[in-house]
């Protein structure tokens, strides 16, 4: 499904990202860790297409050079950021949000858009599966929610969207025990053949939940091990410092 | 020719013309084009004297040019001051006897004005150039009590209406343009609400600018008689033309004990084109009164069109208890300018207002803000909250944020906030990942930006004005 | 007013010896203040403040020459006690005392005989008037890498001797360079009601750093003008803080252009006023490149009849991307003929900037005062530790500490 060869990415000719290589199969719940400042957020940001970035090297989805692709033109292939720090949108009604976004994504699909009462029933259902508060969706978007509530919300845009590429930028930082179930309940409901996740985080404790095909350790721009479930263990009882 | 215009249409819907015969007054300010106005609307005698004595003062008056935006000198014997189409010099009865061009054009522009196609719950009263060529549900209207009209025929029909409050608030001698206005005004609407009534619909007049080289000069009077109250909306529309017209109007509300007017506009005149062409000059004195006690005048502008816009709509809070609101978005786009805000002239005591402000440049545009909060020594234990926010769109536009503060009492308070900001890339970058192209995720932004103007508008028009925010800036995303 | 002018002009001529430049700009000017004479409320940035009006209800007799051949005596008494400083100083007019007993002489240079420019601000009168009738025309220039060592207080003294006179002060300074300067303006007048019109230009060479406190605190009749034009190359710092308080009139103008990167601006400024005061402070601040940052903070406490103006504009220019600009201007009035009038203004043309401004005034907050009260003060009491408290605000933006101190004590004196 996704395919990175060889990228490089330099903010300002800082240089962040270098020789990083990457595959994730349909299916497949891959699970990256690093010390802060390691280059994760860029990552993810490349992937979903923000600029500023000097990049090369190559990104291959489904087969198509993502390079080529606006970052909407992504979302609407099925690639879906959740994005460490959401942002405020002021003014901007949650729902009203979720729909156009919902929307514009079905058309470029070519599926048929919902009208406010299938979007209603829609939204209904999966705001009660991930128990986040129905009445927090007519606030403006993110402004006066907390750090977890923020994160709750792009899960639930998540499963909303249904993504066939999930990026979870940290998602589970600043969640309490109970949060970090539900984001672990929606990802895993998502959990299909065709659905493929990239998990980005620092704790070991939410691969217990969401229990990852692959982890990788990110350091110094580039994936320096990669492994299965028990690495992440072994990284938490070193620490990235003895790590080498 | 009308090719470019063909092609042009489809930025501004509104841009067409309608090919109908205009009976004109000859080009020219003076005492016989005025008496030509008078007569062909037939106005009894104390208003032409009433307009005479504007004419006279405006002698002694010169244009002000403290505004921002600059323009051509105006010749104003270049102008024709009154132009209605031949088939509405005798204003009909009946609505379906309308010349079959005037419905056509009102239902092009979206205002059906037929009983069966009719707005629900919203009585228009339409002017064309300067007459008013119809006013829908005026007998539903009538069996309240309620009077919804032409001026030219509240003029006739209720003189003494008209004498007690034209003028009353707004006075002659005010500035150039409100006194240019009091000379030569044609054609704008009428309201009056009787004491205690609460007006059970929408009244809303449609102004539309046809002829060329035709100056508008719109009267509108509003008054809400002791506990009443009224919603009114107007809205604006013209032809696309290389030439710049005069649109100068005066509206004056009045708002007797315990009353509340809310007035919105929605203003697209024609803008000009995208160099600046052409265009609207939209010069409007609109000033409300709060005369009595408990009294509430509340303001809500949507500014997308004119060439330029130059507007205070303001409140005069004389009755103990008053509120005045201001809620406005100005958006300018290409070589568009607009210096609008408002006054909020506090005299009574415990007098309230509120002004929000959202303006939006993009483009080569410009936008200032202006307003003036002055809490005069007997307005004791009154307040104030003014904010005004600027969103700029490139580097090629000003924002201009100029209030004029002034509390000469100890026991009000007053507080004003502005910033000047641009949308960030980080919320365009969160828009597009959840799938909007970048035009969406501005009109999305901007739309939650000017969010709590538009909030006041009655229901019908917020989703109108909502689209027209979005329409007024496309191009303007790099 | 005019012939009193006419004939003042042609004896100041008379009986100085300025260069043919000089002279030449000098007609000049006082022909362009001839035709404008002082400004007055039709004029935008006089509004508020009709000084037309405000000198010909306070002074009679205006007159403009100013015999400065005799020596005045200097009332030592009134010299900052507890704090080391350089002085300069006037009285009545001319330059008394020129000391620098802390500095290396060759880091410092005095010059008094400048040539005068026309005034780039061609709407300004007053700089006309003070181009016209300035005597000696001097600058201060801070050489490259130095720093003083003490603060250097320049006096501006009137006394009994002046009667209904007008002075016209004009003082460059020039800070080198990475040079520092501490600069207190201190003024003290027991003259009757004169006008009193000062021009400074400072111009801030990279990395220099100027911190410029000016003391209006002693009661007093005068009616001024003071006119401060700053330029900052990259990197510079300007610090100024405005007590404004003892005159009965006075209008401080900050003309700020930030013409370097990452200079900056930080204006503070308190009124204290009673009486039938009446001060103002206007603020241009021109953002002209990219990153430069200003910050102003302006409050007002305003007693009997008193009367505040505060005029703040951000200016900023198409090419100034990552301006941070931010004004916020508050009041508390007092009494219920005070009156405090605020514009403050923005006017952008670059989009990635973050400018502010906010303004508040209004009564003090009866909810604090009852909070203080049921912690057992009287209502005096609760009364000055709230506006203590609120001027203390801007106090704290001092950044010389022993200058900071010195103010708090000056202020508190006051009250
Ligand atoms: N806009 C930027 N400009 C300059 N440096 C940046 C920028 N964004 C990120 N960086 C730097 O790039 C490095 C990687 O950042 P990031 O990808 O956010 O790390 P992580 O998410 O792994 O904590 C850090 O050193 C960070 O300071
Ligand atoms: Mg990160």
């Amino acid at each position: 499904m996704l395919k990175i060869k060889n990228l490089k990415a330099d903010i300002d000719s800082k240089s962040i990202l270098n020789n990083f290589n990457l595959e994730i199969k349909s299916g497949e719940v891959h699970a990256i860790m690093g010390p802060n400042g390691s280059g994760k957020s860029t990552l993810s940001n490349i992937l979903s297409g923000k600029k500023g970035y000097d990049v090369s090297g190559e990104i291959l989805f489904e087969n198509k050079n993502l390079f080529e692709l606006e970052t909407e033109e992504r979302a609407h292939k099925g690639i879906f950021l959740a994005f460490q720090y959401p942002l405020e949108i002021p003014g901007v009604n949650t729902n009203i949000f979720l729909k156009t976004s919902l929307n514009a994504i079905r058309k470029a699909r070519g599926e048929k858009e919902l009208d406010a009462i299938e979007f209603l029933k829609l939204v209904k259902i999966k705001a009660k599966e991930l128990k986040f508060d129905e009445e927090k969706l007519n606030r403006q978007l993110n402004v006066g929610f907390s750090g977890g509530e923020k994160k709750k919300n792009e899960i639930l845009q998540m499963s909303i969207l249904n993504p066939k590429l999930s990026i979870l930028d940290e998602t589970d930082s600043g969640l309490d025990i109970d949060a970090l179930k539900i984001v672990a309940d929606g990802v895993n409901s998502l959990r299909k053949k065709d659905n493929s996740f990239l998990i980005i985080t620092h704790y070991q404790r939410l691969l217990d939940y969401i229990k990852p095909d692959y982890v990788h350790v990110l350091m110094n721009g580039k994936i320096i091990k990669s492994g299965g479930p028990e690495l992440a263990l072994e990284l938490e009882k070193k620490g990235y410092e003895n790590f080498n | 020719m009308r090719e470019k215009q063909i092609d042009k249409l489809k930025d501004y819907k509104y841009g067409f013309t309608t090919d109908i015969e205009n009976i004109r007054a000859p080009k020219g300010l003076n005492k016989e084009v005025i008496e030509f106005i008078s007569k062909a609307k037939k106005e009894p005698k104390w208003m032409l004297d009433w307009r005479m004595k504007a004419f006279e003062r405006l002698k002694n008056l010169k244009e002000p040019n403290w505004q921002k935006p600059k323009y051509p000198k105006i010749d104003y014997q270049d102008i024709y001051y009154y132009s209605a189409p031949k088939s509405a010099s005798e204003k009909p009865k009946n609505i379906d006897e309308l010349d079959p061009k005037l419905l056509e054009t009102y239902k092009k522009l979206g205002i059906p004005l037929q009983e069966q196609q009719r707005l629900n719950g919203i009585a228009v009263d339409a002017v064309f150039d300067s007459v008013s060529v119809a006013t829908t549900f005026k007998d539903k209207l009538n069996e309240v009590g309620v009077i919804f009209c032409s001026i030219s025929e509240a003029i006739q029909k209720h003189p003494e209406l008209v004498k007690k409050y034209l003028g009353s608030v707004i006075p002659l001698t005010d500035h150039y343009f409100a006194t240019l206005n009091s000379a030569v005004f044609t054609d704008g609407s009428f309201v009056y609400i009787p004491p205690g009534v609460k007006c059970p619909m929408e009244l809303s007049t449609y102004f539309r600018i046809n002829a060329s080289q035709t100056g508008q000069f719109e009267r509108t009077l509003i008054i809400a008689d002791k506990g009443s109250y009224v919603s009114y909306l107007e809205g604006c529309t013209a032809p696309m033309r290389d030439e710049n017209q005069l649109h100068a109007a005066n509206v004056e509300l009045v708002a007797l004990d315990n009353a509340e007017i809310k007035y919105s506009t929605v203003q697209n005149w024609y803008p000009g084109d995208e160099n600046g062409k052409g265009g609207i000059y939209n010069f409007v004195t609109k000033r409300g009164l709060c005369k009595g006690t408990n009294s509430k005048i509340s303001w809500t502008q949507v500014e997308t069109g004119s060439a330029i816009t130059w507007k205070y709509p303001s409140c005069v809070l004389q009755g103990d208890n008053s509120i005045g609101e201001f809620y406005s978005i100005a958006i300018t786009n290409n070589y568009q300018k607009a210096d609008t805000g408002t006054k909020m002239i506090h005299l009574g005591k415990n007098t309230k207002s509120k002004i929000i402000s959202k303006g939006i440049s993009a483009g080569f545009s410009d936008m200032t803000y202006r307003g003036l909060v002055d809490i005069s020594s007997k307005a004791k234990h009154s307040t104030n909250y003014t904010q005004c926010d600027s969103l700029l769109m490139g580097n090629k536009c000003g924002a201009h944020t100029v209030p004029y503060i002034k509390n000469k009492n100890p026991e009000s308070n007053i507080a004003h906030e502005a910033t000047t900001s641009k949308i960030s890339e980080e919320q365009l970058h969160y828009c597009q990942q959840r799938g909007l192209n970048p035009e969406e995720a501005v009109g999305l932004i901007v739309n939650g930006f000017c969010k709590e103007v538009l909030q006041q508008l009655p229901m019908e028009f917020a989703v109108e004005a909502q689209k027209l925010v979005g329409i007024s800036l496309e191009g303007s995303v790099g | 007013m005019e012939e009193q002018l006419k004939i003042d002009f042609e004896k100041l001529l008379e009986n100085s010896n300025f260069s043919k430049n000089n002279v030449e700009i000098k007609r000049k000017s006082f022909n362009n203040f001839i035709e404008k004479g002082f400004p007055n409320r039709r004029e935008e940035s006089w509004k508020f403040s009709d000084l037309n009006q405000i000198i010909s209800k306070n002074i009679k007799n205006l007159s403009f020459y100013n015999d400065l051949s005799k020596p005045n005596k200097i009332d030592q008494s009134i010299f900052i006690d507890g704090l080391e400083h350089n002085k300069l100083v006037f009285v009545n007019g001319r330059i008394e005392k020129i000391e620098f007993d802390y500095e290396e002489k060759n880091k410092i240079e005095i010059l008094d005989d400048l040539f005068l420019e026309k005034p780039k601000n061609a709407n300004n009168s007053l700089l006309f008037l003070n181009n016209a009738f300035v005597s000696k025309y001097f600058k201060l220039i801070v050489k490259k890498n130095y720093s003083l060592q003490k603060p250097l207080v320049i006096y501006n003294i009137t006394n009994k001797d002046l009667v209904s006179k007008s002075i016209n002060l004009k003082v460059d300074i020039l800070l080198e360079e990475n040079s520092s300067l501490k600069l207190i303006e201190f003024s003290d007048d027991k003259s009757t009601t004169n006008f009193i019109n000062i021009n400074y230009n400072l111009d801030l060479q990279k990395n220099s750093f100027l911190k410029n406190y000016k003391i209006d605190n002693n009661s007093n009749s005068n009616i001024k003008y003071y006119f401060n034009n700053i330029s900052q190359d990259n990197n510079s710092i300007s610090e100024i803080f405005l007590l404004s308080s003892g005159s009965e009139f006075i209008k401080n103008e900050i003309n700020c252009n930030l013409n370097g990167k990452y200079a900056s601006a930080f204006v503070n400024g308190v009124f204290i006023l009673n009486k039938t005061k009446h001060h103002e402070i206007k603020t241009n601040i021109n953002h002209l490149v990219e990153n430069t940052k200003s910050y102003q903070l302006i409050k007002g406490v305003l007693e009997d009849t008193s009367k505040a103006v505060y005029q703040g504009k951000i200016f900023v220019d198409s090419k100034a991307q990552k301006t941070d600009g931010y004004q916020l201007s508050k009041a508390i009035l007092l009494n219920d003929n005070t009156e405090f009038n605020a514009k403050p203004e923005l006017e952008i043309y670059a989009d990635d900037v973050k400018c502010s401004h906010g303004s508040a005034s209004g009564s003090l907050n009866e909810d604090s005062i009852f909070y203080l009260m049921s912690r057992g003060l009287n209502y005096k009491e609760a009364k000055k530790l709230l506006i203590n408290g609120f001027l203390l605000d801007v106090v704290e933006k001092i950044t010389d500490f022993e200058i900071k101190n010195l103010i708090k004590n000056i202020m508190s004196l006051k009250q």
